[in-house]
């Protein structure tokens, strides 16, 4: 056991709230948790050495209010943490009919009710820093959407990180049968925090959740979180994840396909800098028959920085006629830059069509040619085609506010990169 | 403007180009025809400097330059235009993105102001309505999902936008109906300034009911087997391209 976990355990030994007895549960857990070490498959390409000796305080309260990043057109309903702290007032804010969000701190009884059908009903307890946030995250929402409910305003979640502060918190959301939303889970904050942030979703039936998860912290930081969907009858999941690299950003995004008929479309962009480090760790299950799941992870990936992607699509016997992609594109930008890949399909039906694929990407010389015939310089068509490589992905986003507004920071990130 | 003398070309050692003579003046347009395998594709592929395509004699002269000399962009920025027979999807690049690199390297090599913002929009919208392609397709990939017209319209709607002095068109009509390719002939038309040349490849006499040329050259094995001006095309028309083997045979 590393120091930190020691201190975690310690702290959270003293946590007493209406979760108890789950956290309880998950402090037995992390008790007989050993620290992962390379030798650990899940954390094999991501070390912890920077995490297991580091002492970080928590903040007692928002001390300055950082200002959620702005994002021109979204008109979102926004929820601000800070360094794991409120800042919004959630009674103040002017909801629609039929949206809940309610602070899990000091949820009502028939609130914790209903959050509780969805805390640890969807993510696995598999994850070592899912269990860490089980057991600290006082802090979080619970976000519901009333059946039939259709919401045209984003809700986004603004996860607001300073140095020197470690915070825990959590999403919770239920989507009732034939509900509509887009959620953002955005996080955001440069220096070396330590955070933990893990969402849970519940589709109900027939239900469309468009989901976006930005894990865009500084090089300093050590993000580790995870996006968990349960998919209900006919339900539709559309997710976009992007990460910029930091000292470690780790994120597990699962999927259960626990009713018949949904779909899932998982895109996920990283884009690496200097010695920035991203993982992203997905499982995919098909429990039941009939189920798609498209996945297209890319990234690209400069000088000495490393990208981790490990990708399963689990079909079980009974999930006969599943259709499961998974794709794993990656343009190295330099000599230095590594990444380790390993998208699985594991199959036990026997009437199913997948596909899975990895590729370290080389631009087309015909594309090259193509740009370079209307008189674009050779160096400037590689940029272009380079970026166009994620740029594809973002220009698949549903929200256009927010392709409107990623796709200039990506770039200009890219451009530093290619200078260097 | 266009002076092609002697031309040889080779793709992987096999020579498809064997001693091709051209001229070509400001304002002219000049068809070459021939039958499939002539080298008819490989002459734009050749003259916009594709790499597979290797010039292996010979000289052209473009505009008092040695365009063998320069690289592929140097040679679209000097004023030359090849409107591709397949041009490619590149998803991640938006058509926009795409004209407006292009067209600014265009500006800049002309030593021209470049264009506001709101100037290009407006020229590029106005380019898209003229060969009847939706201002949406703007924003969308480069050719990304485009019919196989839309595509041809396309290449079209650059060579509007960017101006060249001289024009190549690959077969800009196959695979087009009757009303596609009036709007590429008009489009093509529309550009015809009495000191743009156009260089109009095709196999059929189709296209050219509705481009008018000064000059039919047919293209066989490689070399001009005979030229003439607008009723060589009707000829061709009438008896198809077997004629070229007996002219062969008694060329032989």
């Amino acid at each position: 056991m590393s120091q930190w976990l020691a201190n975690v355990i310690d702290r959270a030994s003293s946590v007493n709230d209406w979760l108890s007895p789950v956290r309880q549960e998950a402090l037995t857990r992390l008790k007989s948790t050993s620290w992962p070490t390379r030798r650990t498959e899940e954390w094999r390409y991501t070390s912890l050495h920077a995490l297991a000796n580091l002492t970080l305080n928590e903040a007692t309260n928002s001390k300055a209010l950082a200002e959620a990043p702005v994002v021109s057109n979204l008109n979102s309903i926004d929820i601000v943490f800070v360094d794991g702290v409120p800042a919004t007032d959630l009674t103040a804010l002017n909801l629609p009919a039929g949206l809940t969000i309610h602070s899990l701190a000091n949820a009502s009884e028939a609130i914790q009710q209903q959050a509780s059908k969805v805390f640890n009903q969807v993510k696995p307890d598999a994850h070592l820093f899912g269990l860490v946030n089980d057991a600290l995250a006082l802090q979080g929402v619970f976000i519901n959407v009333a059946a039939g409910v259709q919401l045209e305003q984003p809700i986004r979640v603004v996860n607001l990180v300073s140095a020197g502060i470690e915070s825990h918190n959590r999403v919770l959301v239920n989507l009732g049968a034939n509900a509509q939303a887009t959620i953002i889970e955005h996080g955001a904050g440069q220096g070396n925090s330590m955070n933990t942030a893990f969402a849970e979703y519940v589709i109900g039936t027939e239900a469309k959740l468009e989901h976006y998860r930005f894990a865009l912290h500084g090089e300093e930081a050590i993000h580790i979180g995870g996006c968990h969907f349960k998919m209900g009858e006919s339900s539709r999941l559309n997710s976009t994840i992007v990460g910029y690299g930091s000292q470690i950003s780790r994120i597990d995004t699962d999927v259960v396909h626990a009713a018949e008929h949904a779909l899932a479309k998982m895109n996920c962009i990283y884009l690496l800098g200097p010695k920035e480090h991203f993982d992203l760790h997905s499982l995919i299950e098909h429990v039941v028959p009939n189920g798609t799941t498209e996945q297209n992870a890319r990234g690209i990936v400069g000088d000495k920085a490393r990208a981790v992607f490990s990708g399963r699509i689990l079909i079980h016997r009974d999930a006969q006629k599943t259709l499961a992609e998974l794709h794993n594109r990656n343009l190295l930008m330099s000599r230095g830059a590594q990444i380790s890949t390993t998208p699985a399909l594991e199959i036990y039906a026997d009437d199913v069509q997948c596909a899975h694929g990895a590729t370290i990407a080389e631009i087309a010389e015909e594309d090259l040619y193509y740009l370079q015939a209307r008189g674009i310089s050779r160096k400037q068509a590689l940029i272009m085609l380079n970026f166009g490589f994620i740029q594809e992905l973002v220009s698949q986003m549903p929200n256009k506010a927010l392709a409107a507004w990623l796709e200039p920071l990506l770039r200009e990130r890219f451009a530093t990169m290619e200078s260097e | 403007m266009l002076s092609i003398k002697n031309l040889h070309a080779s793709i992987e050692g096999k020579e498809i180009l064997k001693g091709l003579n051209l001229n070509v003046k400001p304002g002219e347009v000049h068809a070459i025809m021939g039958p499939n395998g002539a080298g008819k594709s490989t002459l734009g592929y050749v003259l916009s400097g594709r790499e597979e395509y290797e010039a292996t004699s010979g000289k052209v002269e473009f505009e008092q330059r040695d365009l063998l000399e320069l690289e592929v962009d140097e040679r679209a920025r000097a004023g030359l235009f090849l409107a591709f027979q397949y041009p490619v999807e590149i998803p991640g690049v938006s058509n926009m993105e795409f004209l407006k690199e292009s067209v600014s390297a265009a500006r800049k090599e002309r030593g021209q102001e470049q264009l506001t913002a709101a100037e290009f929009l407006k020229a590029a919208r106005a380019a898209c309505e003229q060969v009847n392609l939706p201002v949406e397709f703007l924003r969308r990939g480069v050719n990304e999902g485009f019919s196989g017209g839309e595509k041809k319209r396309n290449e079209i709607m650059q060579m509007i936008m960017l101006e060249p002095t001289l024009c190549i068109l690959d077969e800009s009509d196959s695979g087009l109906d009757i009303d596609a390719l009036k709007v590429v002939a008009d489009g093509v038309n529309s550009q015809r300034d009495g000191k743009r040349s156009f260089i109009v490849i095709t196999h059929y006499q189709r296209l050219l009911d509705f481009i008018q040329p000064d000059f039919v050259h047919i293209l066989a094995d490689g070399k001009i087997a005979k030229s003439g001006g607008p009723e060589l095309a009707k000829e061709v028309e009438a008896s198809g391209y077997a004629w070229l083997e007996n002219h062969e045979e008694a060329n032989a």
